[in-house]
């Protein structure tokens, strides 16, 4: 292994090791907030609607671009419908998109540092190369290419994005089981007989799951922001889709006249991001304490 | 010493190589012909002589692997082929653009370390508020989208107060507002790996001692930690670099500056093959650059590695 | 070693400081444009940006398009132009005859008048010109489309050139008042397409200095310049010096620069802008609606559904566009009811068959079988659903017409249509198209005067091209249509003519082939700074030969 991985897995693994050793234990009122909102999130995409208070796609061109009221929540946009209950309708979607996005970047990851890390010399070298290969290409190009080649909507939007960012998640995880390769326990377990596939079922992918899960919750943010980049772009959700990164490329045009009709959708978008990966830091440290 | 620079060069060779490979197979997958886009893009009149003139002249009724390989041969000898579109060398083209969007980029990285920099040393290993909002702060500085917050800095310091164009006017002012549109959100990045490594070096016994010692808070972080700070931000600016071109591409867009991004959009745009292959070889070449460097200055910054390579 | 780490950290802490700081002051400017009359003034650099997209080539005659248009009408001229009432009037030529059998007209040239290189306008330039454009290799499209009935051009004497035709053309004079059809000197023609496309030679008030791509095209003054068509507001050279012509793609940094005052002159304003320009004393509106077609929505009567005109009409009569319009324009476009832009004096408008009436539309759809509904309310007929293929180019439509097609998906839905709207780039777009994969489309067409007609709803244009690309997009097969196309485009008898041309929209209209929308849209907004400057009433392209800096 070169010095420089040498020192990307020894920053990953310590990076795990402040995750889950720095804080005290009893729940903070970061955590109680963020649990909320994400409970929120939950409703808001389950069953709209008991937190949406119009119809989302209820044209009323009449009211267009009213500021936040009483009656409007979050103001209405240039065809009247109201932003509120958009923002909560476009939830489902939204996080439908950063979920898999991110899911789809996880398993092709994971499976590219499983081979690297336990397929011998050669998988090791070859797949570094290949990461270094799809590092080499901007995500935002990765995903212009899979759009065009495959027409605009969520689905190519998620796989677009999924796919630019696993070469990221591949290396960290391959700097993850490199380091617990090398643990004590690992080591015993070999010493003892202990077949490779058990040590990495047993061991391996167990200990490496924890700083994942944080990193997975940090990645939706991430994931809805790039979706609406291409939103932004006109190749993501397609009208009337009430998605969060359409709304926000869409009201941009208006930030002077409207202002709320992106920054609303741009809060849910930093509040996910925000909340989700302060429930996954809180969950993984209870999973560690238990 | 010899035995690992020749294996750097195979090993960027190779991602060139593949690279190219990738981008020729992945740009043959997409609609459209380009016997079309050379003769004026889409909907243009073009005659059927005309498009099998054009064929015949670029190749294109080959069949693939020959095609593949005159690319390659192309390639090797540096001619990057002639834009569809603009009738122009791409090579031309390209380097009129690099120029810009290297500046930017490397200007914006420099920045972002400089606020992840500050952020994770204020914020850390002092009181839990400022821990805190630290955080907060890095994970919505992370979370900005590009379009979006370049939208709301023009509002506030171009069209309310005045301070900087709206767009590139090719003097230091007007690169302001496009370099911290892409600073900060990579700076919301950076600023979290520091912050643990800036932590573990906390704790460490020599900074232990240093206090001990009487060193006052600023001067432990000055000279102590913040080269362990630092390191994993070298070795994440390969990553970054190339997070940058991409949120190049919106921002040269957004403030009309000239750059690979641009052109790349609307390369994509009118399907011009040679410009988005050539600006794809550019920035993986910029990206295999910057991965050589990086590993030099990882080197250089952390005396293990540099014993370890010693002791080899 | 820390010890020196720790120095160079502080000394480039301190000049990151020292340059931000340098940077701060640099960029503080000032913001207030004057506002003046007053006698022109010559000099001075007007910087003008455009959304348009960057041409590919300068020269109008490849391609041609309209970001060739708005560049081209600065440097190169053509035969004839056109007056505000819609009159053609003399350009570069000073007069012209038709023969009696309307296969010949003879084209007199304005004396003394030079190309920017040196070389004369003369009958021959103009012969090489019409054969530039009519040569396969030169790629042209709406030039060429534009001369389809011209055979060849003789030269008859020095200053008077025959243009031969093979069929009548009521339409010669308008097509020739394009800039796509301009005259350029042969000897910058015979110099290759690439160097042409680079900077064509032209007769006009400006000259092609530079292009730097992805940037700006600067344009400095003709100081010899003789031509200025006849609705000029003055003659001899044009009072700026130069224009600086900056492509700049987002519409909301356009805006910001123009009040920023980084630019004098910037067009495709989004429309809230606009109603914001025409409030304030620092900014003027220039409202020029390209000629042709309005911005209209064409049903696809080439396959089902609309192949039933009952469904055609159901459709116009459910969706309601009125508020939409109002609210998201901002009140700066009026609705239009006819096939054609308001600029076109022969335009048949009849807002009696657009009213909205969801129950006729109810009515209707029942009639015509689609009876049954599936779980979300879509109409139903043996199984298929009564869905509505919508693409919608990106590059062409701007947000808030974007947005007045998402309430035609909301309002078609309540009479059970299931329009589903594809958001495309251009490429795709046409591919689309070409495939046939839609039902309900916009695509404007900008020509000039009334035979745009002909290219969109007769049958021949039906055939595509080899590309895949056709015009006639409602897919109209009427001979009666037809007919009363051809007869218009032949006869020379202007109250003939525009009787015909009436009938004909009456009954495109009727056929309920189409729901027009607005005038293609095309504004610029001006800083106050900027005096004289109008849009040339050919393609509504705007000139700055009189336009002046009031600095």
């Amino acid at each position: 292994m070169s010095e420089l991985e040498l020192r990307q897995t020894t920053v990953a693994a310590s990076a795990q090791h402040l995750l889950l050793t720095r804080r005290p234990r009893l729940p903070r009122v970061g955590t109680l907030l963020a649990f909320a909102f994400v409970l929120f999130l939950v409703v808001a995409t389950f069953a709209p609607a008991l937190v949406a208070t119009q119809d989302p796609n209820l044209i009323a061109p009449t009211e267009a671009f009213r500021a936040p009221s009483a009656a409007h929540w979050f103001g209405t946009d240039e065809s009247g419908r109201d932003v509120y209950s958009r923002v909560v309708a476009g939830t489902g979607t939204s996080l439908l998109i950063g979920v898999s996005a991110t899911l789809i970047g996880l398993v092709l990851g994971l499976a590219l540092g499983l081979l690297a890390s336990f397929g011998g010399r050669i998988f090791d070298f070859g797949v570094n190369r290949v990461i270094e290969v799809l590092f080499a290409f901007p995500g935002l190009l990765l995903a212009l290419l899979v759009i065009v080649i495959a027409g605009p909507g969520p689905v190519t939007a998620t796989i677009a994005v999924g796919l630019s960012t696993a070469p990221g998640y591949a290396r960290i995880i391959r700097g993850q089981f490199v380091s617990i390769r090398s643990a004590p326990y690992v080591e015993a377990a070999r010493v003892l007989g202990r077949s490779p596939a058990r040590i990495v079922t047993r061991h391996v992918i167990p200990n490496a799951l924890v700083p994942l899960f944080v990193l997975a919750t940090l990645g939706i943010g991430q994931a809805i922001v790039w979706a609406a980049a291409l939103s932004y772009l006109g190749l993501g959700a397609q009208p009337p889709a009430a998605e969060w990164g359409a709304m926000l490329a869409a009201g941009r045009t208006y930030l002077a006249t409207a202002w709320w009709m992106t920054v609303f959708p741009g809060l849910m978008i930093v509040g996910t991001t925000i909340a989700t990966t302060v429930l996954g830091r809180a969950l993984a440290r209870r999973g560690k304490d238990a | 010493m010899l035995r690992r620079t020749g294996l750097l060069l195979a090993g960027a060779v190779f991602v060139m190589w593949a690279v190219a490979t990738l981008t020729f197979f992945a740009i043959r997958l997409i609609p459209g012909d380009p016997a079309q886009a050379i003769l004026g893009g889409p909907g243009s009149q073009a005659s059927q002589e005309a498009l099998d003139q054009v064929r015949r002249d670029y190749g294109l009724d080959q069949p693939l692997i020959v095609q593949y390989l005159a690319m390659l041969g192309r390639l090797l000898t540096g001619d990057l082929g002639t834009s569809y579109a603009l009738k122009v060398p791409v090579a031309e083209l390209l380097g009129a653009q690099l120029g810009g969007t290297l500046l930017l980029a490397v200007l914006s990285l420099a920045v972002a370390w400089v606020l992840a920099l500050a952020l994770s040393l204020w914020s850390t290993g002092r009181s839990r508020i400022a821990t805190v909002l630290g955080e907060w702060i890095e994970l919505a500085a992370a979370a900005l989208p590009h379009f979006w917050f370049a939208a709301v800095l023009i509002a506030v310091f171009s069209t309310a107060l005045g301070w900087f164009p709206p767009v590139a006017t090719g003097t230091p002012a007007g690169l302001v507002l496009p370099v911290v549109t892409l600073a900060v959100p990579l700076a919301g990045f950076l600023a979290q790996v520091m912050r643990e490594s800036l932590l573990d070096a906390m704790q460490q016994p020599f900074v232990v001692s240093a206090r001990a010692r009487g060193e006052g808070a600023l001067g432990i972080r000055l000279r102590h930690t913040i080269r362990h700070a630092a390191l994993p931000g070298i070795s994440l600016s390969g990553w970054a670099l190339g997070w940058l071109l991409s949120g190049a591409v919106v921002v040269e867009t957004i403030f009309a500056m000239p750059g690979l991004g641009r052109t790349l959009l609307q390369a994509v745009t009118l399907r011009d093959i040679p410009i988005v292959t050539g600006v794809v070889l550019l920035i993986a070449l910029v990206y295999v650059v910057m991965t050589i460097l990086t590993d030099a200055a990882s080197r250089l910054a952390d005396p293990r590695l540099r014993r370890q390579a010693a002791a080899r | 070693m820390p010890a020196a780490l720790t120095a160079a950290t502080r000394r480039f802490g301190l000049l990151s400081i020292a340059l931000v700081g340098a940077i701060v002051l640099a960029g503080c400017q000032s913001t207030q444009p004057e506002a003046s009359g007053g006698d022109p003034v010559p000099g001075g650099t007007l910087t003008y940006a455009s959304g348009d997209g960057e041409p590919t080539c300068l020269d109008p005659h490849v391609g041609g398009n309209y970001p060739q248009a708005l560049l081209a009408g600065q440097f190169l001229e053509s035969l004839v132009s056109r007056d505000e009432t819609g009159e053609i009037i003399p350009w570069l030529a000073e007069s012209w005859e038709v023969a009696g059998d309307g296969l010949a007209w003879e084209f007199t040239l304005r004396e003394g008048v030079t190309f920017t290189d040196g070389t004369p306008l003369d009958a021959e330039s103009v012969k090489v010109n019409v054969e530039h454009l009519k040569n396969p290799d030169t790629q042209s499209s709406t030039g060429y489309l534009a001369l389809g009935k011209v055979e060849t051009v003789e030269v008859v004497s020095d200053r008077v050139a025959r243009f031969v035709l093979s069929t009548p053309d009521s339409a010669l004079l308008e097509s020739l008042s394009q800039p796509w059809v301009a005259i350029e000197s042969p000897t910058g023609i015979a110099r290759g397409m690439e160097e042409n496309c680079q900077a064509p030679v032209g007769t006009g008030p400006f000259i092609v200095d530079e292009w730097v791509k992805q940037d700006h095209v600067t344009l400095v003054r003709n100081d010899d310049y003789t031509s200025p068509p006849a609705d000029a507001a003055h003659e001899g050279p044009a009072y700026l010096e130069a224009i600086e012509w900056r492509f700049v793609p987002d519409s909301a940094s356009r805006y910001a620069a123009l009040q920023g005052g980084q630019v004098d002159v910037i067009d495709n304003p989004q429309p809230d802008t606009i109603a914001a320009a025409e409030g304030s004393d620092s900014l003027a509106w220039l409202d020029a609606p390209r000629p042709g077609a309005s911005n209209r929505i064409e049903l696809n009567g080439g396959q089902v559904p609309f192949d039933d005109e009952r469904v055609r009409e159901a459709f116009i009569r459910a969706v309601e566009v009125d508020d939409g319009i109002e609210a998201l324009f901002f009140g700066t476009a009026e609705r239009s009811f006819s096939p054609l832009s308001s600029v076109e004096s022969l335009a048949y408008s009849d807002g009696s068959l657009f009213e909205p009436d969801p129950d006729r539309a109810n009515a209707l759809l029942d009639e015509a079988g689609w009876t049954e509904r599936d779980a979300d309310g879509t109409r139903m007929k043996d199984g298929t659903r009564l869905t509505l293929r919508f693409p919608v180019s990106t590059n062409q439509s701007i947000p808030a017409e974007q947005s007045l097609f998402e309430q035609v998906q909301a309002t078609a839905k309540a009479a059970g249509f299931d329009v589903v709207i594809e958001l495309l780039d251009l490429s795709s777009w046409y591919g689309a198209l070409a495939a046939h994969e839609y039902e309900i489309v916009s695509a404007p067409y900008t020509k000039v005067g009334p035979d745009v007609l002909r290219i969109l709803y007769h049958s021949d244009s039906i055939a595509p091209a080899p590309s895949g690309y056709f015009a006639n997009l409602a897919q109209l097969a009427d001979p009666a249509v037809d007919s009363l196309l051809e007869e218009a485009a032949a006869t020379s008898d202007a109250a003939i003519r525009a009787e015909l041309y009436e009938e004909a929209q009456r009954l495109i209209l009727g056929g309920h082939h189409l729901l027009p929308l607005y005038d293609q849209q095309n504004s610029f907004l001006l800083s106050g700074d900027v005096q004289g400057a109008r849009a040339i009433p050919t393609v509504s392209t705007p000139t700055f030969y009189d336009a002046w800096l009031a600095d």
